[in-house]
């Protein structure tokens, strides 16, 4: 009877593994839909006809503040591919779920492509945006995601701010006051950076768009070039959105091999082409050559350099009394 | 003319009133004729050569103001209007972004809240994730026995808490069920249920703990609706509640339900005790099939058959015998007891049971019918038998109201409500059941003239489902008995000496 029983649960057991299916989950932030729906299906092609075995990759998307804490609080994300560095951080320190130093892992900082913040405006700008001191100007109404949840409005902020102090002398006071301004003309703060493009593009509201370079360049796709522009300014950051394995997700899950390959092959000559294809600025020289024509060159400040770090930013500008707190009530 | 003059002059002043601070607002061009009106043309009309002059110039400076005036307000006006409605149309659309925003926040703060339910399942909590839930239910049955046969032994009249069971159930990361009921009906505090369940499929179940033994059909069926307040003679042959791990599942979605166990062992009709009574396990196994449940013949879909059964060992112990050492009726009467004129009597040996079990539901019809047998190896100091005790039943019941019956109770369709003429649901139902002791029990096992040697027990009831939670019945049972009734006053003969008549009636709260 007893070895009965125990061929009868092995048996059961064995079934279930022959029909096991490999599954991802990959948290990101959220413009990365489009790039993702099409890198998603290449890595499953790739995977399968190297492996045998078939991926599916599921996705969630959102602000990527608010994407990390998900995963903090138990989103079982076998990778996160967010906004900022800081973004990841926070889920390593909180919830140990990757290593302090994910970051050294992966080529270029875990970053297989960058970004920056440009504007989208109507066609034939009727407000004659062409940079960052226009849109602090009064009438003109201004829209963009909210810092404390959305990775690209922190990043639109820090490419204001620096725009601020290199055209003030570095006069933090002044800088302040600029992005005072700014916010005082923002009507409607969305939790993320794809909300606000519908807000934009859809709700028809405002007279600029802080975006990604990408989600601009998305939405002329999408809605015509004959609704909006994209106005590139004097000056903008280097958006770096880094990409990494959740070790112990994945450890639990049995996907490691599988998700680790996954974010290289965001490295390879096809991941490099998609990341090009839509409108993320390329690694690889290549890809970059490729899709130069939709980059337009302009100055970068880089987060390090300009502000010490994602850390010493983070306390300084978003932290709960920070800068932001200060200067925008809703 | 001189009247037309001032009519002008008021006129011009007038409108220049309304217009130029309108104008100065706009920022007024910087030509914008300023006029000036004489006070002695307003004053004194009397319409001198010199003053006409001015009349005529003061006409023509009028006439080129309010030509101005009129192309300012045609060229301002449409514009102002459209930049209105266009800031407008942007408030508006801000307002209903804002308004979106706050309700996908609203959303997104709803789903991370825990959930309270309260309803005829009880309480029920729940995370907002679902992994963490947890279910308060109650069962409380306040019974009345009432014997009849005035002037002749009879069982005593009373009114009992049959069951008071608070039952605490939960479910933890989706996979893993517990349940813990302790009951305070009785005479002292017991604990029916305790057990953690894990589900890895519907088909692969594994519980653990003390729970009902997979054998009686009717043992099987949910406290809260059984047909009759007591359930029948078979009840006594087959395992009550014990403590082992069981291996069990639904194979689609119920066509075949498996269980196999292993558990310490339980006399006949006994709830085990705590802990083990002695060293040696029993296996319990069944099988039960409903073959035609997924199909679309409302006729065919509830009828199932199974067989189940146990078996084990036991060593020289009286607590591996039936519960009480005997067996009772309906009223609860001991009729049968392993009482020999001489010596105790344990049992020692193999004890295996086995019941085959049927029902049939359609409709407001319901049919049970099982059979069983328990079959157990005995010792009375030097002497030892194999004795093999059997008991069937057959019930069944008419919902009157309509409702369709089920293995798992009646749901009234129009819950008790007399103000608006409902009163629930009404169930007939009726039993026969019998319970023969093995001829080779007596005597040396047993005394046949205190003990029957087999009874026979019908009943007949009226089942009223105020609602899902409230149920009140009213049944009567005979119970006759062949043998027993001896002489003696040494239970249970006192019981076998005429039949058992009783009438039981139930107030029951379930939830």
């Amino acid at each position: 009877m007893k070895t009965f029983l125990k061929i009868l649960l092995a048996s059961s057991l064995a079934l279930s593994a022959a029909a096991k299916e490999i599954k991802l989950l990959n948290v990101s932030y959220d413009p990365t839909r489009e790039l993702y729906a099409e890198y998603n299906a290449a890595f499953a092609k790739y995977w399968q006809a190297r492996s045998g075995d078939p991926v599916t990759i599921s996705q969630s998307h959102g602000g990527s503040g608010k994407q990390a804490q998900s995963v903090v609080n138990g989103l079982e994300a076998d990778v996160v591919t967010l906004a900022l560095a800081y973004d990841i951080d926070a889920i390593s320190q909180q919830a140990k779920l990757l290593p302090a130093d994910w970051q050294k892992r992966l080529p270029n900082n875990s970053t297989p492509y960058t970004s920056t913040i440009v504007f989208l405006v109507r066609k034939g700008n009727p407000k004659q945006i062409k940079d960052w001191n226009d849109v602090v100007k009064p009438g003109v109404t201004v829209v963009t995601a909210n810092p404390k949840t959305s990775g690209g409005a922190r990043w639109t902020y820090l490419a204001a701010w620096a725009y601020a102090l290199e055209t003030n002398n570095h006069d933090e006071a002044k800088a302040k006051e600029f992005i005072t301004k700014l916010y005082k003309n923002v009507p409607v703060l969305d939790t993320g950076a794809r909300g606000s493009t519908v807000t934009f593009a859809q709700r028809e509201i405002g007279d600029v768009l802080l975006a990604w370079e990408n989600e601009a360049h998305l939405a002329l796709k999408e809605f015509g070039t004959d609704k909006f522009e994209i106005v590139t300014p004097s000056l903008s950051i280097l958006a770096e959105p880094p990409v990494t394995l959740v070790d112990k997700n994945a450890k639990r899950h049995g996907t490691t091999e599988v998700a680790n390959e996954y974010l290289k092959y965001l490295y390879s000559d096809e991941g490099q082409d998609i990341a090009g294809k839509n409108f993320y600025r390329p690694r690889s020289e290549a890809a970059a050559a490729k899709y130069a024509a939709n980059f337009t060159q302009l100055k970068l400040v880089t987060i390090d350099a300009e502000f010490s770090g994602w850390a010493k930013a983070q306390k300084t500008h978003f932290a709960d009394g920070g800068i932001f707190d200060q200067i925008f009530q809703p | 003319m001189k009247t037309k003059l001032k009519q002008l002059i008021v006129a011009a002043v007038a409108g220049a009133q309304f217009t130029l601070p309108a104008l100065a607002a706009d920022s007024a061009p910087a030509n914008a004729t300023q006029v000036q009106i004489p006070a002695y043309a307003a004053a004194d009309p009397s319409g001198n050569s010199a003053e006409a002059a001015e009349i005529k110039s003061l006409k023509q400076q009028v006439e080129a103001l309010v030509q101005k005036v009129n192309a300012l307000e045609q060229q301002r006006g449409p514009a102002d209007q459209a930049a209105t409605i266009q800031d407008l149309d942007q408030k508006v659309r801000v307002l209903a972004r804002q308004r979106e925003n706050d309700q996908d926040a609203a959303a997104t703060v709803a789903k991370a809240a825990p959930k309270l339910v309260i309803g005829p399942g009880g309480l029920s909590a729940s995370s907002a994730d679902s992994n963490f839930v947890f279910n308060l239910k109650g069962l409380v049955q306040v019974d009345n026995r009432s014997f009849l046969n005035e002037g002749i032994v009879r069982g005593s009249d009373s009114f009992l808490l049959r069951r008071a069971r608070p039952i605490f159930q939960g479910t933890l990361y989706k996979d893993f069920d517990f349940q813990f009921t302790p009951d305070f009906g009785g005479s002292s505090v017991q604990i029916f249920d305790a057990y953690g369940n894990y589900r890895y499929r519907p088909w692969l179940q594994l519980r653990a703990g003390k729970f009902k033994v997979p054998v009686g059909l009717e043992q099987l069926q949910s406290d809260p609706v059984t047909a009759f307040n007591e359930r029948s003679l078979v009840t006594g042959l087959v395992p009550n509640r014990d403590i082992g791990f069981q291996l069990w599942g639904d194979i689609n979605g119920g066509v075949l339900s498996y269980a196999v166990g292993f558990f310490n062992g339980v006399g006949d009709g006994r709830n085990a005790a705590n802990q083990d009574f002695e060293d040696h396990r029993e296996i319990a196994a069944r099988l039960f099939v409903q073959p035609f449940k997924n199909s679309q013949n409302l006729a065919l879909q509830n009828i199932g058959f199974g067989i189940a059964g146990t078996w084990g060992n036991v060593s020289s112990n009286s607590t591996g015998l039936a519960n009480g050492n005997g067996f009772v009726t309906d009223g609860q009467q001991q009729f049968f007891a392993y009482n020999p004129a001489a010596g105790t009597v344990v049992a020692n040996g193999d004890h295996w049971r086995l019941s085959p079990q049927a029902y049939y539901y359609y409709g407001p019809l319901s049919l049970l019918g099982e059979y069983a047998i328990s079959d157990q190896q005995v010792r009375k100091g030097a002497l030892a038998a194999d004795l093999q005790n059997t008991a069937w039943e057959i019930s069944g019941g008419l919902v009157l109201t309509g409702e369709n019956a089920s293995f798992t109770g009646v749901t009234p369709l129009h819950p008790f409500d007399p103000r608006n003429g409902q009163w629930g649901a009404f169930q007939l139902v009726a039993r026969y059941a019998e319970l023969d002791i093995d001829k080779a029990t007596f005597p040396l096992f047993s005394n046949p003239g205190t003990s029957a040697t087999a009874a026979q027990a019908w009943s007949v009831g009226l089942n009223w489902y105020l609602n899902k939670n409230i149920r009140v019945n009213a049944s009567y049972s005979r119970t006759t008995f062949t043998g027993g009734g001896g002489a003696g006053t040494t239970a249970p003969a006192i019981v076998t000496r005429q039949p058992e008549d009783t009438i039981f009636t139930r107030v029951q709260l379930a939830f």
